[in-house]
């Protein structure tokens, strides 16, 4: 094709953009000898890549001539749409870097055997290691492998091996080395400081490392050596995994520099057993030796240790590179640790500010007057510097044998002693256990913070204050536990219809379901109806051969006979109402918000399928003179047009109080005439208002309500996505009463499945 | 009477059952027994709940009648019936009446799958009356000092259909059961399952990652129960990686994701 006419197309298919003709003819100009079909092909890609990034549409065509002879015309959309992934990823350097450098991978990828990303076996090796770690713990993507005690850091694409299944091996084993770190506390170790080292707030051990003459190389001895004491703990605790690590992993590990120092226990790392005590001979006694290869070391024989190879080998080093480790060992990041412990200790910390905030405003005001030293405002406003809290833990109390298990815990404020609720001594028993020292910063915090509160609250506020109770709105009690009574005429209602959005919500999320949805409809119907055979029936498809024996002999003995003596298949209907009251607070903004709605359609879709009677409500609110109540389909309503509208204009409110919101399901659900009634609460967290319905008084308050929906005969049942649900939900639900959902993208398929659970 | 004689000697239990027990819910037991109180016991399915009653029962020299619960059982199936023999019609006490006749311990096992309307026919022998009326006889039978009545159920089942009504769960002594501590859940599986103790200490631990996803996508963790029979298909020659497979995994889920992600601890595990 002529450059002529390939510009005039390339300006045709850029415009309205008139690019520089030199940049254009410059990439335009192979193409000259190149066949009209690979032109025209070229082409073809302009409009998709032009509108995403000019350069990398330059680039892509300045590429494309030297490409096409590794990559056929066919494999070329694909390797467009990879490096437009890239791009959009992680930009255009990144983009480019692909197209010139990846594509012999890319060809690998296409021919199955390029690498193994941890997307595709997430599903497999999430459970895994959680179930091995027995907590939470998060994966992360990384290009350096390591581990900072509450996530793993990860590689997002695995390449070493050609084969997928070993890539997927060396993953698990990445995964599996690394909460082996964790399990055997390599980084909770606790080494005598010298004089002169002042103690770090989490990580003694890295000042006591940090304090050696060369501390990239004592950091590399005690890192080796723990590798070491983790692998033979693994080899314990799973000879399966090692055995096929050896097997397939380690003879392909080559270890970069074999003349290091530390070279002969990293070799340990990956040796045979039996191969172990030479391979160490060379810097450790049999002595020292003994305890990593019968696994009875301890992070302390590491700690002693490093002290002493450093002290041999440092006057050696003063220039010290420090050594390759292999990768599944991982990068050492003591900071990286460090830093997640702060955050861990911030996040506590401020769980307890808002529960002590909580419980301080639920106080007495001649206690909180106590508190803030009569003094009222000044003390108030200045609360964090003024106040004096104390604090002690019961491990500093002496202790007794029955007293074992107790935790008795003063805390005094100005002099104060305060009374701490279950959940709060719990909080901050838990805190001193993780960090060793008692969270009176934080408390100290959550006195400043409730005197502000106090002083807002007190100021004039005309919604509060000039409440009255409205004819339109429905006004409900409160439960106040302190007092054990109700608040009469508490809280009102007001009873709202969500305006219906016309959106392309409801029609994406069943295109994106679209499996699920078809494979919950054939769930739901098999649950609709139940067939079984009654007996002792007076009619029926068959002869009840036991009654009819019965009868018989009831007549034989003198006493008048049945005449239930047929059996019926019976096909049970379901008699059942449910009720799904769904959180519509300020925090289920975003991801939270879209999640419950896809729920709520899947759901609504299958239980037209199933036939129970549904209804849909939302709740929101500010204080207790504004608690919303929305409307969004009724118990008799049909699922139409107007209901999906309304589903698709939940929205994020303001204020979780889930008193008045329940209690006001329980009367609707109460009218209902059904076998068995259920209120399903959709929530992500804790009740909670603007006002000082917080901490226990909300928790207290909402249990009750779900006590009375038990008294009317109502099964209530509480999903929640809420990440501390764990502490207080057993508490307001009763056990098995609620589930709890640690990824908020999983709520639309787990929502259905919970519900037939429920009620099959 | 023969025949109840006889009947009853087969629920008689003679050898001593295999129960270790976790903390005091032998006392508590035995002090329900003695004050004539009835039984709940509580707790995940396969965790022994069931040998419970079979150690009590040849600690106590009393049969042991057991009745599985299911949403057909009626309630002439527990008191009894009329049958025709040679021409006659017999009466014969069902599984209930047997056990209050003869004072032994009737255990009815998963109550919660049986139909409120039937479970109501304990109620007077529950309470302080210890009574069972046998309408079809006009009789009211007390039981003896000997009888106990005893049931059980999982609390973990989260159906609304499937629940105790309160009037029947307050009249009874409940003792909750959970899994035993790993070591005493190692000693029971080398005792029942027959292995080494390198082997039931591995099982132990696959059973405690697995507990550790309930909630994330398996409904319930292997129970000690599955850890014996997988023990046994091992003694039996199974390979351990098909013993796990066919006596632990399967049977805990039927997700191929998280069958996948189980057999990954196996196969790090063995």
């Amino acid at each position: 094709m002529k450059l002529a006419k390939l510009t005039e197309r390339f300006y045709a298919l850029v415009a309205p953009d008139i690019p520089n003709e030199w940049d254009v003819e410059e990439v335009l100009e192979p193409f000259i000898d190149e066949s009209d079909h690979i032109c025209e092909a070229a082409l073809s890609h302009i409009p998709m890549i032009w509108p995403v990034s000019n350069s990398l549409c330059f680039d892509f065509l300045r590429l494309l001539p030297e490409t096409l002879k590794q990559l056929s015309l066919e494999q070329i959309p694909r390797w467009i749409s990879i490096t437009l992934d890239h791009y959009e990823t992680n930009g255009l350097r990144s983009a480019q870097r692909f197209m010139t450098d990846d594509i012999p991978n890319y060809l690998a990828q296409l021919g199955g055997s390029g690498g193994l990303s941890f997307d595709s076996i997430e599903k497999k090796l999430l459970p895994y290691i959680r179930g091995i770690a027995r907590k939470d713990l998060q994966i992360c993507y990384s290009r350096q492998i390591y581990t900072d005690t509450t996530s793993i850091y990860l590689p997002e694409k695995l390449s070493f091996f050609s084969e997928s299944s070993d890539n997927f091996l060396y993953y698990k084993l990445i995964l599996t080395f690394q909460w082996g770190f964790i399990h055997c506390g390599i980084f909770t170790v606790e080494p005598q400081l010298s004089e002169n080292q002042v103690p770090s707030e989490f990580l003694q051990l890295r000042h006591y490392l940090n304090g050696f003459d060369n501390p990239a190389l004592a950091r590399d001895i005690y890192h080796v050596l723990e590798s070491l004491r983790v692998r033979i703990f693994l080899e314990q605790e799973f000879p399966g995994l090692l055995r096929a690590s050896a097997k397939q992993i380690f003879p392909c590990l080559k270890q970069a520099n074999s003349n290091h120092p530390l070279a002969g226990i990293q070799h340990a790392v990956i040796a045979d057993k039996k191969d172990i005590l030479t391979t160490l001979s060379h810097l450790l006694t049999e002595k020292e030796a003994e305890p990593y290869i019968y696994g009875k070391a301890t992070a302390n024989n590491s700690v002693a240790l490093t002290a002493r190879l450093h002290k041999i080998l440092e006057p050696h080093h003063t220039n010290y590179l420090p050594f390759e480790r292999f990768s599944f060992q991982g990068h050492f990041r003591l900071n990286a640790v460090a830093a997640a412990r702060t955050a861990a200790k911030q996040k506590l910390g401020e769980q307890l500010i808002d529960l002590m905030t909580s419980h301080l405003l639920s106080l007495s005001r001649e206690k909180l007057l106590e508190i803030y030293k009569k003094d009222e405002k000044k003390n108030m406003a200045e609360g964090t510097a003024e106040s004096d809290v104390t604090m002690i833990m019961d491990s500093e109390l002496v202790r007794t044998a029955d007293q074992e298990k107790a935790a008795p815990l003063l805390v005094t404020i100005n002099n104060q002693e305060i009374t701490l609720p279950q959940e709060l001594a719990d909080f901050s028993k838990k805190f001193f256990d993780e960090f060793g020292q008692t969270p009176a910063r934080f408390l100290s915090a959550a006195v400043g913070k409730a005197g502000q509160k106090m002083l807002e609250t007190a100021s004039p506020e005309p919604p509060e204050e000039s409440f009255t109770v409205n004819r339109d709105v429905i006004v409900y009690d409160e439960w106040d536990y302190r007092r054990q009574g109700f608040r009469k005429n508490w809280c009102s209602l007001h009873c709202k219809e969500l305006s219906p959005v016309h959106s392309s919500f409801i029609k994406n999320t069943l295109e994106k379901y679209h499996g699920l949805s078809l494979r919950l409809r054939h769930q739901f119907e098999m649950l609709r109806s139940q067939e079984r055979f009654v007996r002792r029936q007076r009619e029926g498809d068959d002869i009840d051969f036991d009654s009819l024996v019965e009868s018989l002999s009831d007549s034989h003995a003198g006493i008048p006979p049945s005449d239930r003596l047929f059996i019926r298949l019976k096909r049970d209907s379901r008699d059942i109402a449910v009720l799904f009251l769904v959180d519509m607070s300020n925090s289920t903004a975003g991801w939270v918000n879209n999640a419950l709605k896809e729920s709520l359609v899947l759901m609504a879709e299958a239980m037209e399928v199933l036939g129970d009677r549904y209804g849909i409500y939302g709740f929101s609110g500010m204080r207790r003179s504004r608690c919303e109540f929305f409307h969004i389909k009724h118990l008799t309503e049909p699922f139409g047009a107007a209901v999906r509208q309304r589903i698709g204009s939940i929205a994020p409110g303001e204020y979780t109080r889930m008193g008045p919101a329940i209690r006001h399901s329980i009367e609707i659900l109460k009218d209902i005439d059904a076998k068995v009634r259920l209120l399903i609460t959709l929530s992500d967290g804790k009740p909670e208002d603007y006002d000082a319905y917080k901490g226990e008084y909300a928790i207290e308050d909402t249990r009750h309500a779900l006590l009375e929906a038990r008294i009317a005969d109502i099964h209530p049942f509480c999903i929640t996505i809420d990440h501390h649900a764990k502490e207080y939900m057993k508490h307001m639900h009763g056990p098995a009463n609620y589930i709890f959902i640690d990824d908020v993208r999983k709520l639309p398929l787990r929502m259905p499945e919970i519900y037939r659970t429920l009620t099959c | 009477m023969g025949t109840i004689k006889q009947r009853l000697e087969e629920h008689l239990i003679t050898k001593e059952p295999y129960y270790l027990a976790s903390g005091n819910e032998m006392e508590i037991a035995l002090s329900a027994y003695k004050n004539k109180l009835p039984l709940l016991l509580k707790g995940p399915t396969g965790c022994g709940k069931t040998r419970f009653m079979q150690y009590l029962a040849w600690k106590l020299q009393r049969p042991l009648i057991t009745v599985s619960c299911h949403d057909d059982l009626s309630t002439s199936d527990l008191v009894g019936r009329y049958l025709i023999r040679s021409g006659e019609a017999v009466w014969t006490d069902g599984p209930l009446t047997l056990a209050v006749r003869a004072g032994a311990i009737c255990y009815l096992d998963e109550i919660v799958e049986a139909r409120k309307d039937t479970t109501v026919v304990i109620h007077p022998l529950a309470d302080d009356r210890r009574e069972l009326p046998v309408e079809k006889l006009g009789e009211l039978l007390s039981a003896p000092q000997e009888f106990m009545i005893s049931v059980s159920y999982n609390p973990g089942y989260q159906s609304v259909l499937k629940d105790l009504k309160p009037s029947t769960r307050q009249r009874f002594v409940a003792i909750s059961f959970d899994y035993p501590e790993p070591e005493r859940e190692t000693e029971i599986v080398i005792r029942e399952g027959g292995v080494d103790t390198e082997l039931a200490y591995s099982l132990v631990k696959l059973a405690g990652m697995t507990r550790s996803l309930k909630d994330s996508g398996l409904a319930e963790g292997a129970s000690t129960r599955l850890l014996i029979q997988t023990g046994q298909l091992v003694q039996d020659g199974i390979d351990i990686h098909a013993a796990c497979r066919a006596a632990l995994l399967e049977p805990l889920s039927d997700d191929p994701e998280m069958l996948a992600a189980l057999q990954e601890m196996v196969s790090s595990i063995f």
